[in-house]
C-alpha cells in the first residue's frame, strides 16, 4: 500500500530551537539521517514518532504535521486566534 | 551538493566492489578452463585487494554493513523498513542469480560447482543487501 506524503515542520521548528540534526535524533531516539529523512518529507512517521516529536518541540500533533501542505506557523497561529475570536 | 558527492562515491565503490568479485571468479574459471599458467591467478591478488578496499569504503566506512548486520533493537524505525526492504530484494536476486549458476554448470556438465564459487556466492549472499542499502541510502 502506498502511502500519501505526510508534510511537516520539524526544520523550521529545529532550527528555531537552535538544535543540531544531531541532538534532536538524540532527543526522539532515531538516527540523524532519520531526521533528514523526515525533514525532506521522503519518510512518514510512525504514530509513535510523531508523538515524541511533538513532545521534544512540546506542540500539538496537529501543528507539526499534516497531509495537506502547511502554511508559515505564524499565519496558522493568526487564523487560530481568529477563528477563537469569531466563536 | 556534497552528499550528491557522497553517495555516487558510494555507488562507485560498491560497483567496483561486485565487478571485482565477478571478475577474480571469471579469471579463476578461465585459468582452470583454458589450461593457462598459474601464474595469471597472481592477479586474482590484485583482485582481491580491490575487493578488500572497496568493500572497505563501501560498506565499513559508511556504516552500512553494520546497519544491515545489527540486531534490529538497534534500529530505529524508518533503518528497520529499509533494512528489512533490502533483504527481501536481496532474497529474490540471490534466489534469482543461485538458479542461474546452478542450471549453467548443469548444462554444461563438466564441472561441479567448486569451492571458489560457493565462496563467492556466500560472499554475495551478505554484501547483496548492504548493497542494496548503501545504493539507496541518502548520508543525511
Amino acid at each position: 500500500m502506498k502511502s500519501r506524503k505526510i508534510y511537516n515542520r520539524i526544520a523550521v521548528l529545529r532550527q528555531e530551537r537552535g538544535l543540531t540534526r544531531k541532538e534532536l535524533a538524540e532527543r526522539i531516539g532515531v538516527n540523524f539521517q532519520t531526521v533528514g529523512y523526515l525533514e525532506r518529507e521522503e519518510y512518514n512517521p510512525s504514530l509513535d514518532l510523531a508523538f515524541k516529536i511533538s513532545e521534544c518541540f512540546n506542540m500539538p500533533v496537529e501543528l507539526i504535521f499534516s497531509p495537506k501542505p502547511l502554511k508559515p506557523l505564524s499565519e496558522e497561529i493568526m487564523e487560530l486566534k481568529n477563528k477563537f475570536k469569531g466563536d | 551538493m556534497e552528499n550528491q558527492k557522497l553517495r555516487k562515491q558510494n555507488k562507485i565503490w560498491i560497483s567496483i566492489n561486485y565487478l571485482s568479485l565477478i571478475t577474480g571468479i571469471l579469471l579463476f574459471y578461465i585459468v582452470k578452463n583454458h589450461h593457462m599458467p598459474l601464474t595469471i591467478l597472481w592477479f586474482e591478488v590484485g583482485i582481491i585487494a580491490v575487493l578488500l578496499v572497496s568493500f572497505y569504503k563501501a560498506f565499513i566506512i559508511t556504516k552500512f554493513w553494520k546497519m544491515v548486520h545489527t540486531s534490529s533493537k538497534d534500529l530505529d524505525e524508518r533503518e528497520m523498513q529499509v533494512v528489512l526492504n533490502a533483504l527481501r530484494y536481496a532474497y529474490s536476486i540471490f534466489a534469482i542469480i543461485c538458479i542461474i549458476i546452478i542450471y549453467a554448470f548443469a548444462i554444461a556438465e563438466n564441472q561441479p560447482i567448486d569451492v571458489v564459487l560457493a565462496g563467492g556466492l556466500l560472499y554475495f549472499a551478505h554484501i547483496l543487501p548492504v548493497g542494496i542499502v548503501g545504493w539507496n541510502e541518502k548520508n543525511n
